[in-house]
């Protein structure tokens, strides 16, 4: 019996022991997380640089090859140790804040996301009037999104990203000049919409002279696009199946992004190109953001700074073929300028967050579309 | 609580430890193992709960619990924390347009199943009676899950679009090309491909428990190959056919990646609006409340084909 009350009584110690290191450990982590993953957030830095960089970075960003690039660039000259988590949708990310985040020190997000998350009290704000990167951006940029409120910044624009009309330049002797090219039965079979449908029904008000922003006529923008129907091959749901489809050929317009354009023309060798249509074309941003809750606040105010600086903003749009918001016509080729070069001319209208009703409406109607 | 008191060698406290001493020379590991035991075995309730009750924690929490936070969401107006209203519902059911949706999903999940059943019947009729290699045929079967759902899907992009591999075939033997990739033959056969093997196991375990000597009674009573089929074989094994049609007309119903990438534009499916709700209308009570009806009317398809095919809670049928 001596035997089994040793043993017993060493067993319950060590497993009291051990359980009190978990207990430590886990109230240590409780204790450092919460609200920052540290003591620090970014409106703490008021001088640059900052000072003290944590030693790792996670990074969720959907230019996937420019990640890469700034894994090692970054990583090299802040000897931080960066990785990065692609996503191929925003809401992946949102889950995650929503949970409350204790993981992501640094995300890519396009716009409307990151006003729902401003909303939502899920982002740090940044101390932009110390961030030398801040002044490269485009003040066209800065006008445009709506990631400030109060005199508050939260997010620094990373990439313009525009909806525009691709064709295919060899099918097309100039660029087409309305988006009635996507109604035309000349071209029936041979082209395509975006199975989005704030996309496809912006597309559609643009087309009968509304604002995609506000539309008066919903009922006109469901009848184009029925009428649209039969002239398409499909409606493409992922990036890579709507470039695929130009780089196919199976189709010769169609709504696109231009980094996919710019990876169809010069990666993949596709005849395609991209224009705005008289009636306008939408466009959007992405911006580098930094959610409550990131272990490593400091160094991802560093690593935002840094992908703002034209020679890391060039590799953007270099890898991807998006247009950074910093202007880098300097960095760029004869041909890459030209590509990159949106024309004054263009009537280029920013998609701002729509409002519940319209964003329901557009909903319906691309249902309706699609179902009939 | 109805338990036994501790046994002889046990500890007073209900530790396992004590059998470590009655064993003497026994290690102390096997020992306790041994203690644990006996120590359950004397105790019915919580050995039953031991046992069941890590499966129906994991169901609770995995599957309830996320299915009653769903069932609240969908009374809440335009967003979480919204105030309550069936506005969700009342919208759903009255709209045309995603009734359509509905009995087209449905039409589609119907023919995808019916597909599904006679070739994998027949695949895992054929492995069962003829095939010695059945290991690894079964391999075969249930290698595609080794590769990623969306890896899969663009393989079938490659094969069905236009000049793609199917087309360079026909080609090469002199036929017309057909161009399959966005029509609803690719949905068809996008859905077939990925669920075969949900069918194929089952039909092969129901088929594998089947006596032969009633196949062979059967044609010596003068019945012909259908006939014993019909009468013998399907009957013998239709607990089998039903899990397999179940496993298949339920993912089919609620997916959204194949139609698509591979469907045309006619090709929508209700999965495909639900998921527009939670990621672009931004829509959620909406989107659950859809979930919500779609799993009731799953469910209610579930018991139907149960009841309709024998039983799989004990109602009928007879297992082979």
């Amino acid at each position: 019996m001596r035997k089994l009350t040793d043993g017993s009584t060493s067993l319950n110690r060590r497993r009291f022991l051990q359980g009190a290191a978990t207990t430590g450990a886990a109230a240590a982590a409780g204790c450092l997380g919460g609200d920052g993953g540290g003591d620090r957030v970014p409106m703490d830095v008021t001088e640059w640089p900052p000072e003290d960089l944590e030693s790792n970075l996670n990074l969720w960003n959907w230019y996937d090859s420019w990640a890469e690039y700034a894994i090692d660039a970054f990583g090299d000259e802040f000897d931080v140790d960066v990785s990065n988590s692609g996503y191929s949708s925003a809401d992946q990310w949102y889950s995650q804040l929503q949970a409350g985040n204790d993981e992501i020190d640094n995300i890519a997000a396009t716009t409307n996301w990151v006003e729902r998350s401003i909303e939502n009290d899920f982002l740090h704000e940044l101390p932009v009037d110390v961030m030398p990167a801040w002044e490269n951006i485009s003040d066209r940029v800065k006008d445009a999104s709506s990631y400030q409120q109060d005199g508050s910044v939260y997010g620094i624009p990373e990439a313009l990203v525009l909806y525009p009309l691709t064709y295919n330049d060899e099918y097309f002797d100039s660029a087409p000049d309305s988006w009635g090219v996507l109604w035309d039965e000349e071209h029936e079979g041979d082209l395509c919409m975006w199975d989005n449908a704030t996309v496809s029904c912006q597309i559609a008000a643009l087309y009968t002279g509304q604002d995609p922003i506000q539309p008066d006529d919903y009922d006109e923008i469901e009848e184009v696009l029925i009428q649209q129907k039969p002239l398409l091959q499909t409606y493409w749901g992922d990036y890579q199946q709507g470039m695929s489809l130009f780089v196919n050929e199976d189709v010769v317009a169609g709504p696109l992004t231009m980094g996919r354009t710019y990876t169809a023309r010069f990666q993949e060798g596709a005849p395609v190109h991209y224009t705005a249509p008289d009636e306008g074309a939408m466009y959007t941003s992405d911006l580098f953001v930094i959610p409550k809750g990131a272990p490593n606040p400091i160094a991802s105010l560093q690593f935002t700074n840094w992908a703002s600086e034209t020679e890391h903003a060039a590799q953007l749009f270099e890898t991807m073929g998006y247009q950074p918001a910093v202007d880098i016509s300097d960095e760029l080729s004869e041909e890459d300028a030209e590509f990159t070069n949106w024309p004054d001319e263009w009537d280029l209208v920013f998609s701002e967050t729509l409002s519940d009703e319209v964003r329901s409406r557009y909903d319906e109607i691309w249902t309706a579309v699609k179902a009939a | 609580m109805g338990e036994s008191p501790p046994s002889a060698g046990e500890s007073a406290d209900g530790s396992g430890d004590g059998l470590a001493a009655d064993g003497g020379s026994a290690p102390g590991v096997d020992g306790r193992m041994s203690g644990l035991t006996t120590y359950l075995r004397e105790r019915p309730r919580l050995r039953t709960l031991a046992i069941a009750g890590p499966p129906y924690g994991i169901l609770v929490f995995f599957f309830a619990i996320p299915l009653l936070a769903m069932l609240v969401v969908s009374f809440q107006a335009d967003q979480i924390g919204g105030a309550w209203t069936l506005h969700n519902y009342t919208d759903f059911l009255t709209s045309d347009t995603y009734l359509t949706v509905v009995w087209r999903t449905f039409l589609i999940s119907v023919q995808v199943t019916a597909i599904v059943a006679a070739v994998g019947y027949a695949l895992a009729y054929s492995i069962v009676r003829f095939s010695r290699r059945t290991t690894l045929l079964l391999l075969l079967v249930i290698l595609p899950f080794w590769t990623s759902y969306i890896i899969r899907m663009y393989a079938w992009i490659n094969i069905l679009q236009s000049d793609g591999v199917l087309d360079s075939l026909l080609d090469l033997a002199g036929l017309p090309t057909l161009g399959l990739l966005y029509t609803d033959t690719a949905v068809l056969i996008g859905f077939t491909y990925v669920w075969l093997p949900l069918a194929v196991l089952p039909f092969y375990a129901s088929l594998t428990n089947l006596d032969g000597d009633l196949i062979e009674a059967s044609k010596d009573l003068g019945a012909g190959p259908i006939r014993t089929f019909l009468s013998v074989t399907l009957p013998m094994t239709i607990n089998g056919v039903v899990t397999g049609i179940v496993l298949v007309f339920i993912p089919t119903f609620g997916s959204f990646i194949t139609p698509r990438l591979l469907g045309g534009t006619n090709n929508i499916m209700i999965g495909m609006v639900i998921e527009n709700q939670f990621k672009s209308a931004f829509n959620w009570p909406f989107g659950a409340a859809i979930g919500m009806v779609i799993s009731v009317v799953v469910v209610a398809l579930l018991v139907l084909a149960t009841r309709l095919g024998g039983g799989l809670f004990g109602t009928g049928g007879e297992t082979a």
